[in-house]
């Protein structure tokens, strides 16, 4: 049933002595690494198994390890079996070396990281600005940036829109009309009461 | 001589520009010496926002990624959420999914098909396909209450059943559609200086496309088939019969030709899936939305969108809230890395054109 992905695993497992693999199902094939071997196997990945397609990058804080999550999604397109290849870094002081020489596209996850995650990519010469603008705050997709503080501190209410007012209540108020019975039973009060 | 180099910016208030981002260009006369895409205007950090948000709140978040497809989000975040929770999902609540993910496609054809025309100066082509999508915007509001943004497929099934009569009606905007094709061939894909402008632009080098993260229609326009719904097929793509057009010449021509056949092959499924759709449940309820929890665990699910694919990454720490969300939207290889190494050498003229056939959309590169 799962012939194609266990002979991956098999051949991973004969190369990365440390890898953990585990199939996680049809098609995908997850494989924990240390982080300094995460540029030789994607090169081994990409040139000897033939997973030519980076389907994605992605970044995951652990806040509570205090460590900071690298996913790299590799397609093979003559199985179409997906290996999700993961590993941790430090949280503070996020260093990690540029892959982009292996797929051009990986620039630009690496600059996204830097912005969001303040992840230092180590010989990409494009990070800086990206999407945010003159940002001089804490990463934001740092789990402990508080977005509901940045928010109040920056931006002022417009009068009669205060977070946590009972919209109904405010509707009814400026309308003259009364809650109905069934409305008020889902209030965000009444939610937050529960 | 060598000509004088000058800057020029394309956007993020241009009518040629595909939505709310910026190519910044260096030119040489009319031609261009490299390019760099320009984005942060659209930023609504919607995967910090998922975070602070508990499941169920995240569906009407994640169908703003794409605008004139959002289904394929909605549809990827409830499969992602059901592989990781392992909850079954009721036949007829796949079928009804795959009726929406076509419907939004053959819709998300008509922006094309608009966007691509508009951009060389053949503006009747926006009027009728336009016209047109909206007839299956009656169809979505109808079913979900919603033109664009429908948040109708969600963990477990779909919101609602089928309204009555809703299949009859389904087939008449088929049937229309099909009858349409003759003049939009007339129009565009027979079109003389349509084919004159778009062969031979906007190459894409076979070798390179794999590496560079190509997917969808520019994919199968470099002559490589490949498309999710066949290759690694979800909800019922694999009880379905269609093809998967490609085209050999790596350009702006290659990649019309194949949406061309490929609107047909989605007309074709929505018959297919409203003849074989079963009875029964469309929804296999979840608990409590407020106090829903997800076990522990990662899952990246994928749909092939009219872009191609598109991705999410979606990992829960078995918290009532996703630990992360993150979005793989076919234009963040083609919007950035593709789209500057393809404007390299390219007239000015062609920029839009270019980024037409690419589906470069700025909200799902920087959700």
């Amino acid at each position: 049933m799962l012939e194609k992905e266990n002979k991956f695993s098999e051949q991973i497992q004969k190369t990365f002595h440390s890898a953990k693999i585990e199939i996680k199902r049809s098609k995908r094939i997850s494989v924990q690494l240390r982080s300094d071997l995460i540029p030789p196997f994607l090169s081994y990945a990409k040139e000897l198994l033939d997973f030519k397609h980076l389907s994605h990058m992605s970044c995951v804080d652990w806040l509570e390890d205090n460590e900071l999550e690298l996913v790299f999604i590799l397609m093979n397109y003559d199985t179409s079996i997906q290996i999700i290849a993961k590993t941790r870094i430090e949280r503070e002081n996020a260093q990690f070396v540029s892959l982009k020489k292996f797929w051009p596209q990986l620039e630009t996850y690496e600059r996204e990281f830097h912005e969001m995650y303040g992840i230092n990519f180590e010989g990409n010469d494009r990070l800086g600005e990206f999407i945010l603008e003159d940002w001089n705050n804490k990463p934001p997709m740092l789990r402990d940036f508080d977005t509901r503080k940045y928010a109040n501190e920056t931006y002022y209410q417009r009068p009669g829109r205060e977070d946590a007012q009972n919209v109904r209540e405010t509707v009814s108020k400026h309308s003259g009309e009364e809650v109905p019975e069934f409305a008020k039973k889902y209030s965000i009060r009444n939610i937050d009461d529960e | 001589m060598r000509e004088k180099e000058t800057t020029l910016y394309l956007g993020p208030q241009h009518p040629g520009i595909t939505g709310n981002m910026m190519v910044k260009l260096k030119v040489a006369g009319d031609t261009v010496v490299k390019a760099e895409t320009h984005i942060g205007y659209l930023h609504r950090a919607f995967e910090k926002l998922m975070e602070q948000r508990t499941w169920t709140q995240s569906f009407p978040i994640v169908c703003r990624i794409c605008v004139p497809e959002p289904d394929p989000n909605e549809e990827n975040l409830a499969r992602a959420i059901e592989e990781i929770e392992g909850r079954e999902v009721p036949e007829r609540a796949k079928y009804i999914r795959v009726l929406v993910l076509e419907l939004a496609r053959l819709s998300s054809y008509q922006l094309w098909m608009a966007g691509q025309s508009g951009s060389m100066g053949l503006y009747t082509m926006p009027q009728w396909t336009v016209g047109d999508r909206d007839y299956i915007l009656d169809l979505f509001e109808e079913l979900t209450g919603g033109r664009i943004y429908h948040m109708y497929i969600w963990a477990g099934g779909v919101r609602r059943d089928l309204p009555d009569g809703f299949k009859g009606r389904v087939l008449k905007v088929m049937d229309y559609l099909e009858s349409r094709l003759k003049d939009y061939d007339k129009l565009l894909f027979q079109n003389a200086l349509f084919r004159k402008r778009a062969e031979g632009v906007g190459i894409i080098p076979k070798e390179k496309a794999i590496e560079w993260g190509v997917v969808g229609s520019p994919l199968r326009g470099c002559g490589i088939k490949h498309d999710v719904r066949i290759d690694e097929p979800y909800e019922v793509y694999d009880k379905l019969e269609f093809e998967v057009p490609t085209h050999e010449g790596n350009d702006i021509w290659s990649r019309a030709m194949v949406r061309r056949q490929e609107i047909e092959q989605s007309i074709s499924i929505v018959r297919q899936v409203l003849d074989k759709m079963p009875g029964g449940d469309y929804y296999n309820k979840v608990p409590n939305p407020l106090t829903w929890r997800i076990p522990p665990g990662d899952a990246y699910v994928k749909t092939e969108s009219v872009r191609g694919e598109f991705g999410y990454y979606v990992v829960s720490d078995g918290s009532d809230k996703p630990r992360r969300v993150h979005v793989r939207g076919p234009a963040y290889a083609h919007g950035i890395t593709v789209l500057e190494e393809v404007l390299k050498g390219a007239n000015i003229a062609d920029v839009s054109f270019i980024m037409n056939s690419l589906g470069t959309c700025p909200p799902e590169m920087e959700r």
